[in-house]
């Protein structure tokens, strides 16, 4: 009659959802945005992309090929005979021989010019042979007389992305440019934290009258356009990449020391801080324990959002000339030194301005991503 | 409010004095002074430099002649361009500045405006998606970027606009949209986003329940209070286009103040330098001040303290 109910079946019966945790809560939320996930993962890639390619590749960032000035990923050249490559012609009727498998070979050495003829003559191995480049077309003339005139797109197997117009390797600097901005944002935006967490939290957990200063300090400070302040001080300070990051980190922190003193001075009237001062926590344990840590989130949303700001300063900067010194390069020196060829080599414009494209939608989305996701207010 | 005005340009007064102070000091604490170049001059020569620009004075008394000047509206000589003063630079630059700043203005709230509305009214379908599309590109993209594509597509391939110059209105367009992108992304969103949350209100509710047509409620009683956000950013948006013309001004070759504030950066004339920022500070400060006053006219829930 009495049978012993199996526990499992009572579980089964009850109605609770699966417990989680905060944070596998903003996890959750998080990783059921589509943008917010694809713009992590975007950036991952990027962090990847940025360390692991000067491993790669042949070249290094500072290398330079005057002979390769200004060649683009996909290479006009003529074709010649089957198996026997390509000859590619640059703008200064420099001739490179290409081989067949999109590799550059030699650089053919001038022998003779003829400028009124337009015909010029170079050695080419052990021959020689002969451009004719009169009415608007290039042809190649060997010494038993062959002719090629056909021009074909091949790939540039030596330089993936091309060559920028000192010769460099674009892939290999798109890398190291990647590199530098990304650590300018991470390490401006690290400062920026600090200074703000530090600040906003002082001026929200005192109160009163030093309250009334140091916002009004912050309200000076915000009333002219922060562009204006980081120009300033990178006139002053020589040019180069601690420079970009004293620039950004000793102005941005605005927002956030508001966004830290908001959340501190709603958080400190409640019951949990006036048990901390029962007990007789020090105000340090109190801001360093309780307060910040429980406005951890709108900190990180307000950081994440910094870094494709500091992205675009550095980039701004940069194209003003200000930026990081030559021979390193950051993604907006790479855009600036590459618009005069805008004309006649766009890729050398177009790769890098992509690259900034392309990390500030990952943060944006990853910053929107989290906004949503630590939003208690969206909470449903 | 005449008191709420007072106390504002109070604000305004110290904040611009500090402005003054801060960038004063920062030019002045540059190594090595204005005059080292390559080049060195022969110390007689730098002497009567420094004592032609009153280099030798003391610092107090250097800061307090400069600040007779602006009030002067006088913001001292350029120490590159002999002969040149910064107002000269100014009254030069500004009026292509101002033409360009304000077309932009204009077409940011002309298209921004309308576009944020449709995006509103059609929530989620996908008008809204093309909308909030495009503010997402014009938000994340760099404006040199933008000016870069457009030249290449609309000058180089299709060779139907100017690259350079404000000749005719043809080559005011790709400017102004480069210049704009970001600004008009901004204000479309919010815009959006401002209507999305009025029309949810209950006064909304009652329009409607009253039996007013759908195009009365939006807009008489919804429009007006979207745009009041909007308003507010008109201040921050005068001073994001104004700061970010040095970018285009260079670009499009537009003999404005910011390609004049980029070469006096290139060329290290400290005393332009000094001049435009206190210039631009003092005139974003002024637009912001005058948007305030005009906000909180507009919007009686605002109480003037």
């Amino acid at each position: 009659m009495w049978e012993k109910l199996d526990i499992r079946q009572e579980e089964r019966e009850k109605i609770v959802s699966k417990r989680r945790s905060f944070l596998s809560d903003v996890w959750f939320r998080f990783s059921h945005k589509p943008t917010a996930i694809a713009g992590l993962m975007v950036i991952v890639l990027m962090i990847l992309f940025a360390i692991l390619t000067p491993s790669f590749t042949s070249h290094t960032f500072s290398s330079q090929v005057l002979d390769h000035v200004s060649m683009a990923p996909w290479l006009k050249s003529i074709a010649l005979d089957e198996g026997e490559g390509y000859i590619y012609v640059n703008q200064n009727l420099k001739l490179i021989h290409v081989n067949a498998d999109g590799t550059l070979g030699q650089t053919l050495t001038r022998l003779d010019e003829d400028d009124i003829n337009k015909v010029n003559t170079y050695a080419f191995d052990e021959e020689t042979l002969q451009l004719k480049y009169g009415g608007g077309s290039q042809t190649v003339v060997f010494e038993d007389g062959r002719e090629f005139s056909d021009v074909v797109k091949v790939k540039n197997k030596t330089y993936l992305l091309g060559t920028d117009t000192l010769g460099r390797d674009i892939l290999t600097r798109l890398a190291h440019g990647t590199r530098i901005s990304l650590l300018v944002a991470f390490l401006a935006t690290a400062v920026n934290m600090i200074i703000g967490i530090l600040y906003g939290g002082i001026a929200g957990y005192k109160g009163g009258n030093v309250d009334g200063v140091m916002m009004r300090i912050v309200d000076i400070i915000s009333a002219i356009p922060l562009t204006l302040y980081v120009i300033l001080i990178m006139v002053i300070v020589e040019n180069g990449m601690t420079s970009i990051i004293i620039a950004l980190s000793s102005v941005y922190w605005v927002n956030m020391a508001r966004v830290v003193r908001g959340q501190i001075l709603s958080l400190k009237e409640q019951e949990f801080i006036s048990a901390a001062l029962t007990i007789g926590s020090s105000p340090k344990t109190i801001l360093m324990r309780h307060l910040i840590p429980n406005s951890m989130g709108p900190i990180l949303v307000t950081a994440t959002m910094l870094i494709p700001q500091a992205i675009f300063m550095e980039a701004f900067l940069s194209y003003l000339g200000l930026g990081v010194q030559p021979p390193m390069a950051s993604l907006g020196t790479m855009c600036n030194d590459a618009t005069e060829m805008l004309r006649s080599a766009p890729y050398q414009l177009f790769l890098p301005a992509a690259m900034i494209c392309l990390i500030m939608f990952a943060f944006n989305f990853v910053g929107d991503g989290l906004r949503d996701a630590l939003d208690p207010q969206l909470r449903k | 409010m005449a008191r709420y005005i007072a106390k504002r340009l109070l604000m305004m007064i110290i904040t611009l004095f500090l402005i003054v102070l801060i960038t004063f000091i920062l030019m002045h604490s540059v190594p090595g002074g204005p005059f080292v170049r390559e080049k060195t001059l022969p110390p007689q020569v730098e002497a009567a430099l420094n004592e032609k620009y009153h280099l030798n004075d003391p610092l107090p008394k250097q800061f307090f002649d400069y600040v007779k000047g602006i009030l002067r509206f006088d913001f001292g000589p350029s120490l590159k361009y002999t002969g040149k003063t910064v107002n000269d630079f100014i009254s030069n630059g500004f009026p292509y500045s101002a033409k360009l700043g304000g077309i932009t203005i204009l077409f940011v709230l002309l298209t921004a405006i309308p576009l944020g509305i449709v995006a509103a009214l059609k929530n989620g379908k996908w008008q809204d998606m093309v909308v909030m599309a495009i503010a997402t590109i014009g938000i994340t993209i760099p404006s040199f970027v933008i000016a870069s594509v457009l030249i290449y597509i609309f000058s180089f391939r299709l060779n139907i606009l100017p690259t350079f110059g404000l000749t005719n209105w043809k080559s005011y367009i790709l400017p102004v949209i480069a210049l704009g992108g970001y600004s008009l992304s901004f204000v479309a969103r919010l815009m959006r986003s401002s209507l999305l949350e009025v029309m949810g209100q209950d006064y909304i509710r009652t329009a409607r329940a009253k039996g007013l047509p759908e195009v009365r409620v939006i807009t008489k009683h919804a429009l007006r209070n979207a745009l009041i956000p909007v308003a507010t950013i008109l201040g921050p948006t005068i001073a994001n286009l104004l700061t970010g013309s040095f970018v285009i001004e260079k670009i499009f070759a537009i003999p404005g103040m910011g390609k004049h504030f980029v070469e006096s950066i290139t060329n290290r004339d400290y005393t332009v330098i000094l001049g435009f920022t206190v210039f631009y500070a003092a005139f974003l400060i002024a637009m912001i001040f005058i948007v305030d006053i005009f906000y909180s006219m507009i919007d009686p829930r605002i109480k003037l303290e």
